[in-house]
């Protein structure tokens, strides 16, 4: 409606389901990516703290997500993610992009690319970054 | 698609999904070619309430509870959009992982979008759709609303409405919104102090009423089943009375009048949109004939 406000949003119209997989408890990380997806337009859904791969991966096609977003702290990440893609896949659902968040050493960054990761953000990218290229990935 | 989607109720999970989103997406001409006509709408629960006072888990323990007896069950879960971003953050998924889990039950999140009535753009489509799947109940839980926001009555048989110990200025403030289109009043988190009172708060106020009898009002705990159970138990009676009083064909047409009032309001925003700014610089008597105008002439879409 205004036209000097910020950038234009890029993800509106897109449903990005943020998940936090495993046992960690920290979920600063992971509310304000919604927050920012959020600001960039998309229709953000989260689901709290200590979820099952299992539970995300159903959650992430009854909520039809254009991408699902792993935030994980706890340094399981190379078996959170294989559990994530491994129950989408048996869902039928493995064409949904899965993109993770979170402290993963540079060498776990390619092995969880090869894995199918769409992309890996850590906590040194700038915000607005990760937002681009979720967009990205999406468009 | 595959057999892995499809819950023991034989429900496509991801079909069912796909299709809402794109009902969703939809503008008014596409809405008008694919509309379906839902012959045998189920049972709509319509779940609103002022924010906090527990809508999303109240919902999810009826779901719990009403599946055992109602299955398949559909939860639509609505949430604001950011007037800012136009984007959203629909996070009463939280307040339900005791039910997500459960094949009997789906669950979709929903951004209101442009609406400001405490429900989302499409949702007499997003409902037909579902009927379309063959649910046997859906619960719609509002935005947290204010004391306007009762176009839930327009959409479903029976209307909750959700407050909590300590909601006596609510009360007040809500004598002449919601509060008289309710037919059951919830006091949730029924535990904390002051439950009684609030409860004798919204007596008084109904009491005060000479048009239609006082909705009954319920106690829920989220220690004890108890007052759920009594809960559920008013649910089918208000169904029930719901269906008696107005018959099929009266319920039809007033969610069909809903449907139409929402696609109209939805039309003149897309026209309102495509109007420049600067447009609104003339006399509003000549904006306004335009617009009604260009109301009448809308594309009757692609073949």
């Amino acid at each position: 409606m205004n036209a000097t406000a910020a950038r234009p949003p890029s993800l509106q119209g897109k449903r990005i389901l943020i998940a936090k997989p495993g046992l960690d408890g920290h979920d600063v990380g992971a509310k304000v990516i919604a927050l920012a997806l959020r600001d960039a337009g998309a229709d953000v859904i989260y689901t709290g703290l200590r979820k099952a791969p299992g539970f995300i991966a159903r959650v992430a096609v009854d909520e039809d997500v254009d991408a699902v977003g792993l935030s994980i702290l706890s340094g399981s990440h190379n078996e959170l993610v294989t559990q994530t893609l491994e129950e989408l896949r048996t869902l039928g659902a493995e064409d949904i992009p899965v993109f993770v968040g979170g402290t993963i050493p540079a060498d776990d960054q390619s092995t969880l690319r090869a894995k199918g990761v769409r992309g890996v953000y850590t906590s040194e990218i700038p915000l607005d970054d990760v937002i681009a290229s979720v967009a990205e990935l999406l468009s | 698609m595959s057999d892995e989607t499809s819950t023991p109720l034989g429900i496509d999970r991801r079909a069912l999904a796909r299709s809402l989103s794109q009902v969703v997406r939809a503008s008014v001409d596409a809405t008008l070619q694919d509309a379906e006509v839902s012959h045998s709408a189920a049972p709509r629960i319509g779940v609103t309430g002022p924010p906090g006072v527990g809508k999303s888990s109240l919902v999810a323990r009826l779901a719990r509870h009403r599946v055992e007896r109602v299955a398949p069950l559909a939860v639509i879960a609505i949430d604001p959009t950011s007037p800012n971003s136009r984007g959203s953050l629909l996070g009463d998924r939280i307040r339900m992982d005791t039910v997500a889990d459960d094949p009997r039950i789906y669950i979709r999140s929903l951004a209101s979008g442009q609406t400001q009535d405490g429900l989302s753009d499409n949702l007499p489509e997003v409902l037909a759709t579902i009927d379309g799947f063959g649910f046997a109940e859906i619960i719609i839980e509002t935005v947290g609303v204010g004391q306007s926001e009762y176009a839930i009555r327009q959409l479903a048989d029976v209307e909750l409405l959700v407050l909590m110990p300590g909601s006596g200025d609510v009360v007040q403030a809500m004598k002449a919104g919601i509060i008289e289109t309710a037919d059951v009043i919830v006091v949730n988190k029924a535990d904390l102090p002051g439950a009684e009172a609030t409860a004798n708060d919204l007596r008084s106020v109904l009491g005060r009423r000479r048009a239609r009898s006082s909705p009954p009002i319920v106690l829920v705990r989220h220690d004890d089943d108890k007052g759920l159970h009594e809960l559920s138990g008013m649910i089918d009676d208000a169904l029930a009375k719901s269906v008696r009083s107005g018959g099929e064909l009266e319920r039809r047409c007033r969610f069909n009048r809903y449907r139409v009032h929402m696609l109209a309001v939805r039309r003149l925003s897309e026209v309102l949109g495509s109007l420049p700014a600067s447009r609104f610089a003339e006399h509003p008597a000549i904006v306004y004939r335009d617009l009604l105008t260009r109301l009448i002439e809308s594309p009757r879409g692609r073949g």
